[in-house]
């Protein structure tokens, strides 16, 4: 197991020193400081508008990251050979795999800690423009930055699925971007087939969506932006399940990478 | 127990639209601890795929391998091994120190022994001045000495080098054969692949010759000079003019003899023999036709 973390280290110091990837927290700098300008544009729901923005601007950042992070680690190592060098050590494919994932997963939650510091000032700030009806629940935002965490997390996962069995970088981008588009609308299709808008559907459609509901990663679970915004209660089961669920999913996704990367010939 | 153990290694790759090539049609040898052993062979007849296989980088399609004693296809096989694979490409935005340190880990070297190990290898391969230096930055040539320097970080029992001279300059190839050499004292097992004979005929023990996927010979390098002898060439002076005597292998000791007699002086001797170059060309030339 400290093989793991030996590689989600060095996957982490690689981060660390990527230029696209400075860029980008420069690019959500000044996004941020952007924010208590912008929520002015809202006469009365300026702080309201400013956690929408700040949370928009995270889950739209972070899902890039995931995507572009999960695609293009495995991806790298197996097109440049990396893994020739890395996987002829005394080290199990399915740690170097859990480490790589960690690596990327680290660098996603330590982007999601300076965002969420930087958000609450920003949040603040826009706060005393003018006094709204409630005021900020901070645990709210944070569940819902955590949230879009999960949710990075698991696309993370399934990118770098993608990754074991594609040769090119085309399936991991796109068919998570895929699986992302389907999964955030799988909800809303299920309640539409399973409302009575819908009786006039036929069976095998319904048992395919069915099928296509379950297989696929329900997203709109880890949204908690609405709870977030107009600071309304949030309770403790509404946390733990997208948690569990995140949790589970990812865990399986991993188990399915781990499974084709190790058949997979190094060439 | 053999460092290496290979029987019966056959490997096909299937591409795209069905086609198969067989990379490996039959690979049988074992190293045994402390030897040297030279792996050539032509372009494409299969020697990257015999130590992807022994690295547990590919599945052999059938046949089994193991290192020291255990599978290949387990990860603690690679314990005692350091490898160089064929033109190694490190991930570049990290530094030479920050991917040796990575890998000293991995191989559970002694914290405090780490730093120390680092800078003797990276000094041993001419490379300590650009340790603190991204590997991005590196020469073709460079990126082959780390390559070697990772390999040789843990002090491994076994070396597997995939074409371990390509991309060095003629110091470089001094400087591996140098360590080769070195390390061959020290008692370590190294199997490497070249197409260069000159290299095997300096530092090896034995020599495999695989051809089109099948390992076509391993002989003792030693053992194939003599046989290669054909006789010998003698230099001597006669009225201050140097001449020359061909000799065959039997006719030698007579031919000195008479010379000696006479009073003449000789200068020098030299050997006569069919090289490691001509017999290589003679297996490949052979496993060709026999296809
Ligand atoms: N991934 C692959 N898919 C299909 N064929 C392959 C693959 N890898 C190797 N081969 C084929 O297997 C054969 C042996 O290749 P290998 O790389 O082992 O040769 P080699 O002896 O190392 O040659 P070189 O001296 O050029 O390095 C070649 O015919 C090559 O085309
Ligand atoms: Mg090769």
């Amino acid at each position: 197991m400290v093989h793991t973390l030996f590689v989600a280290r060095l996957t982490l110091n690689a981060l660390g020193r990527d230029r696209v990837l400075h860029t980008l927290l420069g690019v959500s700098l000044v996004l941020l400081c952007l924010v208590p300008a912008f929520s002015l544009f809202s006469m009365r729901q300026v702080q309201e508008l400013a956690v929408t923005l700040v949370l928009s601007c995270h889950a739209l950042l972070l899902i890039f990251l995931a995507i572009f992070l999960g695609s293009s680690t495995l991806w790298r190592d197996l097109e440049r050979r990396h893994t020739s060098l890395i996987l002829g050590l005394p080290l199990s494919r399915s740690h170097y795999l859990l480490g790589r994932f960690f690596g990327v997963g680290l660098f996603l939650l330590l982007f999601s800690l300076c965002y969420a510091l930087l958000a609450v000032i920003a949040v603040s700030v826009s706060a005393t423009f003018y006094e709204a009806d409630r005021p900020v629940i901070w645990m709210n935002l944070l569940a819902a930055l955590g949230g879009d965490l999960l949710k990075a997390w698991l696309l993370a996962a399934v990118a770098f699925l993608f990754s074991t069995f594609s040769t090119s970088l085309f399936l991991p981008l796109f068919g998570t971007l895929a699986i992302y588009s389907a999964g955030s609308a799988s909800q809303e299709v299920y309640e539409y087939l399973n409302s009575d808008f819908s009786s006039q559907i036929s069976a095998g459609v319904r048992w395919l969506a069915e099928i296509f509901y379950w297989i696929l990663p329900n997203l709109t679970l880890f949204d908690l932006k609405t709870q977030a915004v107009y600071s309304l209660p949030l309770d403790i089961p509404a946390l733990i399940y997208p948690f569990i669920y995140g949790f589970v999913y990812t865990s399986l996704v991993l188990w399915g990478a781990e499974f084709f990367l190790s058949r997979r010939d190094l060439v | 127990m053999n460092a290496i153990e290979a029987t019966g290694l056959k490997k096909v790759f299937r591409g795209k639209k069905m086609q198969r090539v067989e990379a490996l049609k039959e690979v049988t040898f074992s190293l045994s601890k402390g030897e040297v052993f030279g792996f050539l062979g032509p372009n494409g007849a299969g020697k990257s795929t015999t130590i992807k296989v022994l690295t547990g980088q590919i599945r052999a399609s059938s046949g089994e391998a193991f290192l020291w004693g255990q599978p290949v296809s387990h990860p603690s096989s690679r314990q005692n091994l350091g490898y160089l694979p064929e033109n190694p490409s490190f991930p570049d935005t990290l530094t030479a120190s920050d991917y040796l340190r990575f890998v000293g880990k991995v191989f559970s070297l002694p914290q405090g022994e780490l730093q120390g190990k680092i800078t003797s290898v990276l000094s041993r391969l001419e490379l300590d001045t650009t340790m603190k230096r991204p590997i991005r930055g590196f020469s073709k040539g460079m990126v082959q000495r780390l390559g070697l320097a990772q390999a040789l970080l843990a002090d491994p029992d076994l070396l597997i080098l995939d074409e371990p001279m390509s991309g060095l300059d003629p110091l470089g190839r001094a400087l591996v054969k140098d360590l080769i050499s070195e390390l061959r004292q020290k008692g370590k097992t190294i199997f490497f692949s070249t197409h260069i004979t000159a290299d095997v005929e300096q530092v090896c023990d034995r020599v495999g010759i695989i051809v089109g996927g099948r390992l076509q010979c391993v002989e003792p390098v030693e053992e194939l000079l003599q046989e290669g002898l054909s006789g010998y060439r003698i230099y001597y002076r006669k009225d201050g003019t140097m001449c020359e005597l061909p000799a065959a292998r039997e006719d030698f000791p007579r031919e000195m003899e008479t010379l000696l007699s006479q009073g003449i002086e000789v200068d020098r001797v030299e050997p006569q023999r069919r090289d490691l170059e001509t017999f290589f060309l003679e297996t490949v030339e052979r496993a060709r036709y026999e296809n």
